[in-house]
């Protein structure tokens, strides 16, 4: 009855797969393949969901969600979306990546709106809020690791392409803050899970949220800002008309206020006096572990293990809670009235049950701290060397890594960015990983990371 | 008031009939000009209304639809004509009640409306009410104004000319108490609690009406009563008196508009408009101004966008009066103190610069006479929700004096040719009320309307040729207003609508080149064309609308509905066949079949 090793499908899937964006086994040599799919709408054109299992001859495996349309002529003005075709009897019926074709997008709204159930699939919509159903959705095309509908300016479906057993910590998150009416957020709508086949815990497949309509991202706003600074012939940081200072201590505020409701609505804990020592272990592993990739981390070791040295005889008092454990401005969204958080999963690369961890909010201050480096000097990779420039992103990160914290610290009477050991230690092992990643992927932006290490082994 | 009133209205009026368009104000260009700068006609140095009906020509092929002229009445000048000693009569500089009937007669013959400013909250203390007040407590005039025995009252009122004043109450010796003034000293307020000053002030208002003038600008109108315990703003009173002023207009002045100056949030102004339209027509948005300076400068939207989310909507009969820079200092009483600090580090480097709560500079300089930015600047006024309302000399880019007092810097004489005096007056230049600016950029021998007039890409040709785009789509003056978000925020885009006319309007704040992706599903199949031009951009799809837009650059679309119903979808393969699509998929062992349980009755989620 399900599928049987290689049907067509599955030879399909074989092209087709890797070569998704949201794909992460890129690289890998495959050793199998196995699907089953069903349907989640009958009418025209007809929709099912399959879930495709990778094995890879390095003896990993994942499962992924693929949503497939199928026509019984080929549509021209999906050709993009073409998976392939299948034949029985003579007759070809056409597939295609059902998030992009329109048609076969109202389905999940209707669902969630219904609550169905619909084989190991099942729709939760939320207790409040309206669910645009009947609209169509439109892909978002700039995601990664999920795929985005957005539907009309009111809601958008996330759909998480790789499936792991657990609920997903943005629907968690967004659903545990619904009781706080936190302005910062944008309120969760449903959810929809799939059960596992094995008997394990259902897996989370996509969330609806309010849309933010007429919004930018921070990212965009902050480099906006830092080309204002360079077009400038010789004002500093805080003469220029972009200057950013204002959006990014309202940030700081936004950004207080999430995290206060989390330890509101989600459990806590005192960090117990090991806690220290734990963490400031596996930040010297990590380290350890980049040196290898990276060698050029080598000059900074030393200072490296003296921060982290300095958090395992830490007494701070910490309180440990749920965080949003990606922070960074590619994350906040500016609309008309304020800033808006998104994107709770944590790092998707990481086990979902890590990304559950309790942990300090200053693990999102460093992200967002980092992201502030990153805004000022992007702009500077590969230029020639320019010390009038250099300068000049030193002065934007420092002065918008200040209103950041005063914003913060305004907001939760806690001042982020005093003298923590904590906090430095965390921009630290983010840019350890920010050198593995960028040595790996993007070999010219190595110097931003390398720079901000430079800095932060050198305060003393 | 001896003056005799002429019995009927310009006999070669080219304004539609009277009564025929009572909402002309929503669709109107208004062009504030100063009687004292425009043109002087009889050599003496000092603009009048004679010199401004040789001017009247100029206005009409602009394109303006409608004069606002700030008070010329007998004054004696110690506020710009703010301070009025007689309601009926012309500042004798300026000419007489006759020639005010002419210009107001040949205005009218070139399709183009007047409004005048109408002071009423205070006199100037020459006022002969005042006089008579002051020295005869008890008589008829006695009580035309707020006096008191000390300066307590009021307290919670703020000063609003903190450079000057120190505080609302004057002592005057002659009477021996104290008067109260929201303004200079020398600007008493009127009693408004005293039915005879009420009458008095409608009579003035009808004095004028019967003239033929087409509306008021209702000058300081938050500030006619007063009330212990309040700011002395707002106040219900306040409101009472302009319906009443409302429904003397309506009865008896058919298409006479009543615009309303505010200087408060667009909720509180919102009030001056009355519940169901029956205030004033008109009202200025205040807080727009410096957040369009403002978002330039910061080269993002949301300034914009905020104040326009914050922007409630107002009766069908009224609209929002909008302007960039007028004949008062660029108004910063309308944004936080953070914005505000901000405004004065970016455009008001010079402490010269600023007067008051805000900056005493024009438009040209204010942007450092950067033609794009200039442009971009007027664009956004066209097309943004309101009437737009320029200001005297901004269409050639005059410059500022910062080094005149009060806000005399931005009311120089209009610079008409390279000639003498800039060709404003053929008297002793020595005899100017205000030197012409001589300044090597903005100065009346390169900046002047004849010059402009020779070269098709200078400013005013430009603008001429906008107002002229903006005159051909009712729904720049009519239509809703509906921003259009994008990932980039540097570009403000909106879409003004009205029935079937439809224009978008996209904005780079950015001194950089931008692109921006827009998301224009619900109008798929419509054909943006640009205004200016008439060309044909790209059909719009289901796929986000790419457009490039250079430094400062903008552009106003007409969104064209597609003249052909869109294609239905071919339904040749109808519900039957997808059902058979889906056999086949179960046959082939495609797809497993499921049981599909449309609520989950148990779950009870919802």
């Amino acid at each position: 009855m399900t599928a049987e090793p290689r049907t067509a499908l599955t030879d399909l899937f074989r092209e087709w797969i890797p070569q998704q964006r949201w794909f992460g086994g890129k690289g890998r040599e495959w050793a199998g393949v196995t699907e089953d799919g069903f349907f989640l709408d009958r009418g025209n054109p007809v929709l099912s969901v399959h879930r495709v299992r990778i094995e890879y001859t390095d003896g990993g495996r994942d499962t992924y969600l693929v949503p497939l349309s199928w026509r019984d002529q080929h549509a021209e003005e999906l050709e993009s979306a073409l998976v392939g075709a299948v034949s029985n009897e003579g007759r070809e019926t056409y597939a295609y990546d059902a998030m992009r074709d329109r048609e076969s997008t109202a389905p999940w709204l209707i669902h969630l709106a219904q609550g169905s159930s619909i084989g190991p699939m099942r729709f939760s919509p939320a207790d409040e809020g309206h669910i645009p159903e009947g609209l169509p959705g439109d892909i978002v095309s700039t995601e990664q690791s999920n795929t985005s509908l957005v539907y009309g300016q009111e809601a958008i479906l996330k759909l998480f392409r790789r499936l792991e057993p657990g609920l997903n910590p943005d629907v968690e998150i967004h659903r545990a803050l619904r009781a706080t009416d936190n302005e910062h957020i944008a309120p969760l709508l449903g959810h929809v899970e799939i059960d596992d086949a094995a008997g394990g815990e259902p897996a989370t497949v996509a969330m609806l949220q309010t849309f933010v309509p007429n919004a930018s991202d921070g990212w965009r706003l902050a480099t906006a800002s830092v080309r204002d600074l360079y077009a400038e012939g010789d004002l500093h940081a805080d003469e220029v008309g972009g200057d950013f200072a204002a959006d990014s201590r309202r940030l700081g505020a936004a950004t207080a206020s999430v995290h206060a409701d989390m330890a509101q609505v989600l459990p806590t804990e005192e960090a117990a006096h090991d806690w220290f020592a734990t963490v400031a272990r596996q930040m010297s592993e990590r380290l350890d572990a980049a040196i290898e990739i990276v060698p050029q981390l080598a000059e900074y070791a030393e200072g490296l293990r003296a921060v982290y040295a300095a958090v395992a005889e830490s007494d701070e008092q910490v309180v440990r809670q749920r965080v949003h454990g990606d922070l960074h401005l590619g994350q906040v969204l500016r609309t008309a009235t304020g800033w808006i958080i998104l994107d709770f999963e944590g790092e998707p690369a990481r086990p979902l049950v890590d990304r559950r961890e309790l942990d300090t909010p200053l693990r999102d201050v460093a992200g967002m701290l980092r992201s502030f480096d990153y805004a000022a000097r992007h702009l500077l990779v590969e230029q020639p060397e320019d010390s009038q420039r250099e300068y000049r992103a030193q002065e934007w990160a420092a002065r918008n890594r200040a209103a950041f914290c005063a914003g913060y610290s305004e907001a939760s009477g806690l001042d982020p960015c005093g003298e923590s050991p904590l906090l430095r230690a965390f921009e630290a092992d983010k840019a350890v990983y920010e050198c593995v990643y960028e040595a790996r992927n993007r070999p010219h932006w190595l110097m931003i990371p390398l720079q901000s290490l430079s800095r932060i082994t050198d305060r003393d | 008031m001896t003056v005799p009133v002429p019995d009927s209205p310009a006999a070669h009026s080219a304004l539609p009939p009277p009564g025929s368009d009572p909402e002309w104000y929503k669709r109107a260009v208004f062009y504030e000009v100063l009687v004292r700068g425009f043109a002087d006609s009889n050599a003496d140095g000092v603009g009048d209304l004679r010199g401004m009906i040789d001017k009247l020509d100029y206005l009409q092929w602009l394109g303006v639809d409608c004069l606002w002229l700030p008070p010329f009445f007998a004054s004696p000048l110690r506020d710009g004509g703010y301070d009025v000693s007689d309601y009926t009569a012309v500042l004798p500089e300026f000419g007489n009640i006759e020639d005010f009937h002419e210009f107001l007669d040949e205005a009218h013959a070139r399709g183009m409306r007047v409004i005048i400013d109408f002071v009423m909250n205070h006199t100037s203390d020459q006022h002969p009410w005042f006089q008579a007040s002051r020295s005869d407590p008890e008589g008829p005039y006695g009580d035309f104004y707020v006096w008191a025995d000390d300066d307590t009252g009021y307290a919670d009122a703020r000063i609003i000319f903190v450079d000057t004043e120190s505080s609302n109450w004057t002592f005057d010796p002659v009477r021996k108490q104290y008067f109260w003034h929201r303004f200079f000293s020398h600007q008493p307020d009127l009693n408004f609690e005293n039915p005879k000053v009420r009458e008095a002030i409608i009579d003035a208002l009808r004095f004028w009406l019967d003239l033929g003038i087409d509306g008021f600008r209702l000058d300081a109108v938050p500030y006619l009563f007063e009330e212990e315990g309040t700011n002395c703003e707002n106040l219900p009173r306040t409101h009472e008196f302009l319906k009443e002023v409302r429904k003397v207009v309506d009865t008896n002045y058919p298409d006479v508009v009543l615009l309303c100056e505010a200087n408060q949030w667009p909720a509180d102004v919102v009030e001056y408009f009355g519940e169901n339209g029956d205030e004033c027509q008109m009202a200025f948005h205040f807080p727009v101004m410096p957040r369009l300076f403002m978002a330039v400068r910061r080269e993002q939207r949301f300034p914009i966008s905020e104040i326009m989310a914050q922007t409630p909507d107002i009766p069908d009969n009224c609209q929002w009066g909008v302007f960039l820079r007028n004949h008062d200092e660029l108004t910063l009483e309308m944004v936080s103190d953070e914005e505000r600090d901000y405004m004065w580090g970016e455009y008001a480097k010079d402490p010269r610069m600023k007067a008051n709560i805000g900056i005493r500079r024009r438009l040209a300089p204010l942007l450092d006479n950067d033609v794009n930015t200039l442009e971009l600047f007027n664009a956004l006024l066209l097309s943004l929700p309101g009437s737009p309302v320029l200001y005297y000399g901004d269409e050639i880019g005059m410059g500022d004096n910062i080094w005149l007092g009060d806000r005399d810097g931005v009311r120089t004489p209009m610079q008409w040719t390279p000639d003498r005096n800039g060709g404003f007056s053929t008297a002793d230049p020595q005899r100017m009320y205000l030197p012409l600016n001589a300044d090597p950029v903005y100065g009346y021998q390169v900046t002047n309307v004849e010059s402009q007039l020779r070269n098709t890409n200078s400013l005013l040709q430009w603008l001429r040729r906008m107002i002229q785009v903006r005159g051909q789509h009712p729904t720049f003056g009519l239509g809703s207003y509906a921003e259009i978000g994008s990932r980039n925020p540097t570009v403000l885009s909106f879409v003004r609508e009205f029935g079937d006319d439809v224009v978008l309007c996209v904005n780079n704040l950015s001194r950089f080149p931008q692109p921006v992706e827009l998301d224009l599903r619900r109008f798929e199949g419509y054909t943006p064309i640009e205004l200016t031009g008439r060309v044909e951009f790209p059909q719009i799809g289901v796929l986000p609308y790419m457009l490039t837009l250079a430094g400062h650059g903008f552009y106003w679309f007409e969104l064209s509905k597609p003249t052909e119903p869109v294609v239905e979808e071919t339904e040749d393969w109808a519900s039957a066949t997808s059902s058979a699509v889906a056999d086949s998929l179960l046959a082939a062992g495609v797809v497993s079949d499921t049981e599909e349980t449309p609520t989950d009755e148990s779950g009870g989620t919802r």
